[in-house]
């Protein structure tokens, strides 16, 4: 019987916790994304239409700077639901963009280099894994997304006065709420795709082929089976109506909110799914 | 006695249609153990398993009686170098180090001083600030070696850790095996360089088909083969003499004289009693230089087992 002696004194300094581990990854990523020059670009020219926004509400809380214009030019001038489904839905297309270009590098790369074994030789489980890779992009979406549209909701707040808020503060809520619903969608789409798809160029084409192409096929749905509810198919058709819903407007024929919301969780989960099997550590032999 | 232990019980693993092992039973205690086996028999397969990068259909694991299912306190004890090169091209060896320790929850500085410490222990400070990409086989081996040592675990697993290192890089890897072997840590690793699993192992563990064929130290599993008889080499002046001697004992099944009439292979079923014969003989006053078991081996046991007893 070999005799051993515990000869060593393990580590029992402090260490971070679970939380800050976790952001090693994404902050790794974040350096290695904004040193991509089309990142950049496009993270700039996302931020054009919020400071448009900006100058119209600038300019609907100082009709004096106008010019005489015939008209209702109060009314057209308005800050309401409408304005921020506007600057949603346009903001939205810069997202899936960005999430196209950034998303790829995130599981891919990690895929093709065998380095799954390495991240899972750590105290990381696979769902820590996944949730640190989504931060990178919840990170960089919410730069193009829910921060400028808060922005633009406490500035119209700061000038149009504490009655304009507490008649509109839901429009800030729903601004939040509806971009977080929009970056997980995105976030999991963009995963999913760098998990399916090992070479980057394919799986960022796949990002925008799943809205793209979904867009194109709930159409032909809705027009070949003379129905509407093909619709759901779309994921943007659905976060537009559930959009119009929680900023108060009044949402465009077609499903309802509630089967939009049962839609995008399926979507959901769904995409969940494709990462839970496509993230092994090992090759699985089918 | 559990809690030193890595322990598999009843263990199966496959995937899909595919056998990576099946119903392994194994107690592996602390020191130095080599997986010895063909390519495909499921040595990395195991090694997963313990480090729980994949989870067995049936059976259960524990590792110092923490499971694999666990990798936050799992991965703490425990410390794995895969065969898989997946270092990222953008980063140098102490970038790769120190990184992987932060997911630990080390400080930056602690991060940076347990990284060059790791990498003194391999011998690779004087490229620690060179990219990875850029590493020799030999060194891209070392670097992975020095990022399973980092965070100071209890138990090492190292898939094929020698493939790759020159002779002088290699002699001090496993003096470092063993100076974790002496502090009571585990050292598991896979190789296929059979003479170096027989000069590092406390015991080996021979698996082939994704099965155990066998377990424990060497000489011991040595023992238990009896249908495989033991073969001696004894150097000794007069060996027509002993030769004619020991045909006389039942146990002798085979003697072979060297062209130079001074040693004899010998193969016999009963050890301890051509022990005592070599003792008489001896006694009786005939010279024996030496006795050397030539089979006592990892190579002669892979043979038997696994390569079908050609030996």
């Amino acid at each position: 019987m070999a005799i051993y002696k515990r000869g060593y004194e393990r580590y029992r300094g402090p260490l971070n916790g679970h939380w800050s581990r976790l952001l090693v990854l994404p902050r790794f990523a974040w350096q290695r994304l904004f040193q991509q020059r089309l990142v950049l670009v496009l993270m700039i020219a996302s931020l054009i239409w919020p400071l448009l926004c900006g100058l119209f509400i600038y300019l609907s809380n100082r009709l004096d700077l106008l010019p005489r214009i015939p008209g209702d030019i109060e009314n057209m001038l308005k800050i309401n639901g409408k304005f921020f489904l506007i600057f949603m839905n346009t903001q939205a297309v810069f997202s899936v963009l960005l999430a196209a270009l950034a998303g790829p590098g995130l599981i891919a790369p990690d895929l093709s280099n065998n380095a799954l074994p390495l991240y899972f030789s750590r105290p990381l489980t696979r769902l820590d894994y996944v949730v640190a890779r989504m931060t990178t992009l919840v990170g960089l979406l919410s730069l193009v997304t829910w921060l400028p549209g808060l922005l633009l909701f406490w500035m119209q707040s700061g000038m149009a006065g504490w009655d304009w808020f507490t008649k509109y503060w839901y429009l800030g809520v729903a601004v939040f709420c509806g971009f977080a619903v929009w970056i997980l969608v995105v976030s999991l789409v963009a995963l999913a795709c760098s998990a399916y798809v090992k070479w980057r160029i394919v799986a960022g084409g796949l990002v925008l082929g799943f809205f793209f192409i979904l867009t194109g096929v709930a159409q032909m749905v809705n027009a070949v089976l003379r129905v509407d509810w093909g619709s759901l198919l779309n994921p943007t058709r659905s976060m537009y109506i559930l959009w119009s819903a929680m900023l108060g407007e009044e949402p465009p024929p077609g499903p309802g909110v509630w089967a939009c919301v049962a839609m995008l969780t399926a979507m959901a989960v769904i995409l969940g799914l494709i990462l839970e099997r496509k993230l092994r550590a090992v090759e699985v032999i089918s | 006695m559990k809690g030193t232990e890595v322990i598999f019980e009843d263990v199966s693993k496959f995937y899909g249609e595919v056998l990576g092992v099946n119903k392994v039973t194994l107690h592996i205690p602390p020191g130095i153990t080599s997986l010895v086996g063909p390519n495909g028999s499921g040595k990395t397969t195991l090694m997963n398993l313990m480090t729980g990068l994949i989870h067995p259909g049936r059976g259960s694991i524990t590792v110092l009686g923490l499971s694999p299912r666990d990798p936050e306190q799992l991965m703490r004890v425990t410390g794995y170098a895969t065969q898989f090169d997946s270092a990222p091209r953008w980063a140098t060896g102490m970038e790769f180090v120190s990184t992987g320790l932060t997911l630990y929850g080390y400080s930056p500085t602690e991060a940076r001083d347990r990284a060059w410490q790791a990498l003194e222990q391999v011998g690779l400070t004087e490229a620690a600030g060179r990219k990875v990409a850029g590493y020799s086989k030999g060194m891209r081996q070392r670097v992975r070696l020095a990022q399973a040592i980092a965070h100071d675990p209890q138990v090492l697993v190292l898939d094929e850790p020698l493939n790759g290192l020159d002779p002088l890089v290699r002699a001090e890897t496993i003096s470092l095996f063993r100076r974790y072997a002496a502090e009571g840590r585990h050292v598991i690793l896979s190789s296929h360089v059979l003479q170096e699993v027989d000069l590092i192992s406390d015991q080996v563990i021979l698996i082939a088909n994704g099965m155990i064929v066998a377990e424990g130290e060497i000489r011991g599993v040595r023992d238990e083969m009896s249908e495989h008889p033991s073969q001696f080499i004894i150097r000794c002046r007069d060996a027509s003499r002993i030769a004619s001697l020991l045909f006389c004992e039942d146990h002798v099944t085979e003697i072979k004289m060297n062209d130079d009439r001074l040693g004899l292979l010998v193969l016999t079923r009963n050890r301890e009693e051509f022990s005592r014969a070599l003792t008489r003989i001896a006694l009786a006053g005939h010279v024996i230089d030496g006795v050397i078991p030539s089979d006592e081996s990892v190579d002669a046991l892979y043979e038997y087992l696994i390569g079908g007893g050609r030996a």
